[in-house]
């Protein structure tokens, strides 16, 4: 009984709330990436790169915001190489993925041992949770922000066109390799994002903190159909798995958590063969332009 | 192929360039890190041996990858398929202790097969009957499948307070390559070594000189082609997934009878996306992923090997360097021999 009390109340809400950031902020990333035309799937890895970077910056610094601005920065750059691998280069999106990932875990595990001779985490960070909140509340706008640019505004329906018919957008004079750049980066900034809130609202960075939330924005994003309102409500969905999780590990009741842990990847697989509604990604979705 | 000889040679000039930078910007000698290596894992018997048990999985999960990657079909599941394979040849091996070694083994290793090729077969019916791209379910069934075999040891399974099964026992464990050959004294090489060679062999037939292979390269260079041919592409897309993901499953007969003697979760340690790599670093040939296989193995030692001096995470470092430097290297070598005419 007491476990449906305390889903049924306002702190579970708000915890909800506070836990769907990081899904939807790399869901949306991730969606700006697909409808430009890119499969991004080392979500993961970028959100662990500035997870990883701003806590190291926030030790080295001191400075929040000047750590903030710099995870963003190395986040970018990381967007940037991905680019040239999958646009410029046209190499297969999917292992260009899988190989983000692997560097991106290997080069914080590295710096880890390197910087704080630790393998699991780092010092404590005095991060009041402001910087969360202001993160929540700036990803509960991003509802409203990534409806009004990808549908509103000639960047977004150009964005589009290119990853629908990248060759029709070309022959209409846009270009169409300058939005797939736009649409990785903004990605990377995005989860960028998702990894300083984890670590804001962690008060460190410790290795393998990410826990698949990269994929599961993935799964978010298939689900809520690549729209960015649907994406939300999944998120919301896949954040209320998390904290149920937390409240029944806490209570000690007899449900296996893990059957909760599988449930995002489940209900991906389900939709995803139609149980669930249709899903169709952009048509030139991961097809290298 | 002298293409892909350039361009394996131009990632791995690459990141070793890289990797030395690296090493004079923490402020190491990179001659005395080398040496290191090398002395430490090509000049004892202990090195080799150890090197050449862990590429014993690689070798294993690469080539049933290359099935797979040969009919571009882009499983990156393999951390999910190997898991329960492997879970399943420990319980069956738990059960059969009472067999004869060579059967119990054998009977392990089918069930552990048909385990993660069951998992494999799921990616691919929803590819068949629904379209749907194979990369994000095979993605979403390795968190289900290690999820579901959490839950499986932890309520049913495991020894207490512990993510392991039951030991097999003494007697059912294979016996260490030192026992015949005390030159690898310490190390844990052992017979199923050898089996992943018999494997890359075997793979390689079946890819490259039976019809089969044939039909999976057909449809992995034009689906649409190979259908008109008469090639049935939903067979070899459900054939491939569950021979490939069948192989991984044996990465665990290496852990179980000739490690440790149980299957213990995380044992992996992603070694399923290692593997992606190394058998990218190999064109998808299974010759070329025995020798990607031991140097991805002589990394992952050789970075035990110089802990002292760098931290041995940085040939993680090297393996992400590897994997990235490779795609790029291809398909710049690629556009210079397109561009030149040559191919």
């Amino acid at each position: 009984m007491e476990i449906i009390y305390s889903v049924f109340s306002f702190t579970f809400l708000a915890q909800v709330f506070r836990m769907m950031t990081p899904y939807y902020l790399g869901a949306s990333g991730a969606n700006f990436s697909e409808r430009s035309g890119v499969i991004n799937i080392s979500i993961e890895g970028f959100m662990n790169m500035a997870a990883f970077s701003f806590a190291v910056f926030c030790i080295m610094t001191g400075s929040i915001l000047l750590s903030l601005i710099l995870a963003v920065i190395v986040n970018i750059l990381f967007s940037i190489l991905f680019s040239m691998f999958t646009v410029t280069l046209k190499i297969n999106q999917i292992v260009t993925g899988v190989g983000f990932n692997l560097l991106i875990a290997g080069v914080t595990k590295f710096l880890m041992v390197f910087l704080f001779s630790s393998s699991s985490n780092t010092p404590r960070i005095f991060v009041g949770y402001e910087l969360s909140d202001n993160i929540t509340a700036f990803s509960i706008a991003l509802i409203f922000i990534s409806g009004y640019v990808l549908y509103r505004t000639k960047f977004g329906l150009r964005l589009r066109s290119a990853g629908e018919n990248p060759w029709a957008a070309e022959s209409l004079g846009i270009k169409v390799r300058q939005y797939k750049y736009a649409g990785v980066l903004i990605s990377g900034v995005l989860s960028a994002l998702g990894g300083i809130w984890l670590v804001s609202s962690q008060h460190n960075y410790s290795d393998g903190m990410i826990a698949g939330r990269g994929y599961i924005a993935l799964a978010a994003m298939i689900i809520g159909k690549w729209k960015p309102v649907n994406i939300f409500f999944a998120c919301l969905m896949f954040a209320a798995f998390e904290a149920l999780e937390i409240t029944l590990q806490i209570s000690g009741a007899e449900i296996p958590t893990q059957i909760i842990q599988m449930l995002p990847y489940l209900i991906t697989i389900l939709v995803l063969i139609g149980f669930i509604g249709k899903t169709k990604p952009p048509a030139a979705d991961g097809i290298p332009y | 192929m002298k293409s892909n000889f350039l361009s394996v040679f131009l990632s791995l000039a690459f990141t070793f360039i890289i990797l030395t930078i690296l090493i004079v910007v923490i402020g190491k000698d990179p001659l005395e890190v080398y040496s290191l290596i090398y002395t430490d894992v090509f000049t004892s018997g202990y090195g080799i041996g150890q090197t050449l048990f862990k590429a014993t999985p690689l070798i294993f999960i690469a080539c049933g990858l290359a099935v797979c990657f040969h009919a571009s079909l882009f499983n990156i599941g393999a951390e999910g398929q190997l898991n329960a394979g492997s879970f399943v040849i420990a319980l069956t091996a738990l059960q059969l202790d009472s067999l004869p070694l060579v059967l119990a083994i054998a009977i392990s290793a089918v069930a552990g097969f048909t385990a993660a090729g069951i998992v494999g077969l799921i990616p691919a019916i929803i590819k068949v009957k629904k379209g749907v791209s194979e990369v994000i379910t095979t993605i979403m069934m390795n968190f289900v499948i290690l999820a579901l075999i959490n839950y499986l040891m932890v309520d049913f399974f495991a020894v207490k307070s512990t993510l392991r099964t039951v030991s097999i026992g003494d007697k059912n464990m294979l016996g260490k390559a030192s026992d015949i050959f005390p030159f690898f004294e310490g190390s844990s090489l052992n017979i199923t070594f050898v089996a992943s060679l018999v494997t890359a062999f075997l793979v390689y037939v079946l890819i490259y000189k039976s019809t089969f292979g044939y039909k999976l390269r057909a449809v992995g260079f034009n689906e649409v082609a190979s259908k008109y041919i008469g090639i049935k592409v939903s067979k070899v897309v459900i054939a491939s997934f569950f021979i490939g993901a069948g192989i991984a499953s044996f990465a665990g007969l290496n852990f179980i009878f000739g490690y440790k003697g149980y299957y213990e979760l995380g044992f992996s340690n992603n070694i399923g996306f290692t593997a992606i790599a190394v058998a990218l670093l190999a064109k998808n040939n299974p010759i070329g992923i025995i020798f990607s296989s031991i140097l991805f193995a002589a990394l992952d030692y050789g970075g035990l090997a110089v802990n002292q001096l760098i931290p041995k995470e940085v040939m993680l470092v090297v393996q992400g360097l590897i994997i990235l430097s490779i795609l790029s290297s291809d398909s710049i070598v690629r556009n210079f021999y397109t561009k030149k005419g040559l191919v």
